[in-house]
């Protein structure tokens, strides 16, 4: 048998020096005298002289040590703000020693059990379903390349035929227009037309495809901007005059820029062929280029029907159209917009429209004047963030 | 739909670490098509404010919150499959949603940015303790139409500042919508020195805004 005075001393030893319990020797006034190893490890700090409810995440309210003394078989939940910044709870009992207050602190273990438990038990599950997440990610790239990769097929083994349809078919138009009635002439224009609008879309599809494949390389270069809206605009001046839409046109004081020239102007084209078939003949449509040394700013306005607030989140997706006609009844494939956005977020830029139902619509893009500086060097631009 | 007597007994059972009893609750509540807003506020943030005033007046540990915390975090996932198969009106409108750095409370903006991507925002959420060059990046690339910052410890009041000021500076034009406990405290009279930000206090409020804007 080992004497008791012997178990106490070293009881108490391991108490002061390796057990996880709290051990505080308080005065009256609630000031700490004495601390055990453990009370000193959780707190970070010289705790010796500071005062019991310091330790403590203090709240309103305020320890009464001395009626929690009066009964030292009752326990109370305590947070003391640990050295990690997180408080931890423990079940403090006091007793009253001559004028001092002893202090002690326990974790509940069961407690502390199930909560480890619990958070094992969510972690596995998060896990398991980021693991199916990905796995499901996965599958959808692949079926997605693989609709690309048909829709880019399709698209490309259609060009030709197309492309033969609408050569013989205008040769028909030419050559047969004193041999055939006038009905018999419209079907042919008819077919004719039909087959310019299939080529367009067949054209859109592969742009289309490409960008969703991500095969859309920019060719960035120096390109001069006025030279490049003047060319951008010449299908929209035939387009314009045709429909007798007066094209208002102002790029004053453009200078260098670097981007993809031949996709700049493609936006530009099909945003103001757009504004030119939503007008009325006689209206004007008005188009702005501007650059300074940070950005390109383009607009084109018209004063046709406008689009509805509801649709507008629509019209950047594919195979959007608005409700409202065109004005002499024009075909579109619905992925000129669609188009023209990838194209200018590939810049870097942004695209947007205002408009008000009724009164027209206002196209506008903004891009970077000298390329997109972190998509080349693949770097983080923190230069151009300010912090 | 969610009665005091069945928000009694989920409060009951997320304080006893429950988790399947609270899953069963949740569960059954999205069968019945519980409009997800009501969900947040009178079942997941009522409850967690209950846990906190509890914490605060020493009735329970840290653990039993910690643990009523994580479990109302793997609660949210239960409403994910909803939020996001539902078919809703896309407004092709961007927000970006983070806590300020060294901000750790992340529930509510999180259900901040569920409650925006429901009014068919696209609505991303960064998470807690949001570096602020981490933030700014993402802002840069994803050009979002709103920025959200959410706030819990009053304390970390200047971390808010300091993300509001940066997020001026380098997106002069970019709104930012502030929300949070930490104003509960106050804070929002400093706000009027900024413009285009503005404190929304509520999950009501934050839909109304994004619908006006
Ligand atoms: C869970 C919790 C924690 C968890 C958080 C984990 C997580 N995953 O989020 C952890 C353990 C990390 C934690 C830590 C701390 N916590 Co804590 N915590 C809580 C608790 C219990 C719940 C928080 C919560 O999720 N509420 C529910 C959500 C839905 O409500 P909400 O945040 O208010 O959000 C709503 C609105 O405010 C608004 N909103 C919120 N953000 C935004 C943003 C925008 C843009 C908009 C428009 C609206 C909006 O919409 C939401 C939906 O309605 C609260 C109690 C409480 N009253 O909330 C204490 C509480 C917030 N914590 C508190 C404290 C003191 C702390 C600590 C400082 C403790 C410590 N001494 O270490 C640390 C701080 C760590 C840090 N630096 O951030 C105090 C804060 C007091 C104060 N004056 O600031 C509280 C109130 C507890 C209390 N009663 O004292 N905590």
């Amino acid at each position: 048998m080992i004497p008791d005075e012997i178990l106490h001393r070293e009881g108490f030893c391991y108490l002061n020096t390796r057990a996880s319990h709290l051990l505080f020797v308080l005065r009256k006034d609630g000031r700490i005298v004495q601390a055990n190893d453990s009370a000193t490890r959780v707190t970070g700090d010289n705790i010796i002289g500071k005062n019991f409810c310091e330790v403590l995440v203090d709240f309103t309210w305020k320890a009464d040590l001395h009626s929690f003394a009066l009964d030292s078989s009752e326990e109370y939940i305590m947070s003391i703000g640990t050295v990690s910044g997180l408080p931890q709870s423990y079940y403090f009992t006091f007793q009253q020693v001559a004028e001092d207050i002893i202090a002690f602190g326990r974790l509940d273990v069961e407690e502390l059990e199930s909560m480890r438990k619990e958070i094992l038990v969510l972690n596995q599950e998060l896990n398991n379903a980021t693991r199916e997440l990905h796995k499901k990610n996965a599958t959808l790239k692949r079926l997605n390349a693989e609709k690309n990769r048909f829709l880019g097929m399709a698209a490309h083994d259609l060009r030709k035929p197309i492309g033969l349809l609408m050569t013989y078919s205008g040769f028909l138009v030419e050559e047969t227009a004193d041999v055939l009635n006038s009905e018999h002439l419209g079907f042919l224009e008819t077919i004719h037309a039909s087959c310019g609008n299939m080529a367009q879309l067949v054209d859109d599809l592969l742009d289309v495809s490409a960008i969703e494949a991500g095969v859309f390389p920019l060719r960035l270069e120096h390109v001069n901007l006025a030279a490049l809206f003047s060319a951008s605009l010449e299908p929209n001046r035939v387009q314009a005059c045709q429909k007798g839409v007066q094209l208002d046109v102002d790029c004053r004081g453009l200078s260098g820029a670097i981007l993809d020239a031949a996709k700049i102007e493609q936006v530009i084209g099909n945003l103001v062929a757009n504004a030119i078939e939503y007008s009325v003949p006689g209206a004007v449509v008005a188009v702005r280029l501007t650059c300074d040394d940070r950005f390109i700013r383009f607009f084109v306005q018209d004063h046709g029907s406008g689009i509805l607030p509801e649709e507008v989140g629509q019209l950047f997706k594919p195979f959007q159209k608005a409700s409202t006609v065109k004005t002499a009844g024009e075909r579109s494939t619905g992925l000129g917009l669609l188009i023209s956005r990838k194209i200018i977020d590939a810049h870097s830029g942004k695209i947007w429209v205002d408009s008000q139902p009724g009164q027209g619509s206002t196209f506008h893009f903004e891009i970077p004047a000298q390329g997109d500086n972190h998509r080349d060097t693949d770097e983080y631009p923190f230069d151009r963030l300010s912090i | 739909m969610i009665s005091s007597q069945l928000y009694q007994e989920y409060l009951n059972c997320l304080l006893e670490g429950k988790r399947l009893d609270c899953t069963r609750i949740v569960q059954d509540l999205l069968d019945r098509d519980i409009p997800i807003k009501a969900l947040y506020n009178d079942l997941f943030e009522k409850s967690l404010y209950r846990v906190g005033q509890l914490w605060e007046f020493n009735r329970i540990s840290v653990a039993k919150e910690h643990l009523a915390t994580a479990i109302t975090e793997g609660l949210l996932n239960l409403v994910y499959p909803r939020l996001f198969e539902l078919e809703h009106q896309h407004k092709g409108k961007r927000i970006v949603i983070s806590c300020a750095a060294n901000e750790f409370h992340q529930i509510g903006g999180k259900m901040v940015a569920d409650i925006c991507e429901l009014n068919g925002w696209d609505a991303e959420f960064l998470g807690a303790n949001m570096p602020l060059d981490h933030m700014l990046l993402h802002i840069q690339e994803t050009k979002p139409d709103l920025v959200g910052l959410s706030l819990t410890v009053y304390f970390n009041m200047s971390s808010l500042k300091k993300g509001i000021e940066v997020i001026r500076s380098n997106f002069t034009h970019l709104d930012i919508f502030v929300g949070g406990q930490a104003f509960l405290w106050g804070g929002t009279e400093m706000l009027k020195h900024y413009s285009g930000v503005e404190y929304i206090p509520t999950l009501n409020d934050i839909e109304k805004s994004i619908k006006e804007s």
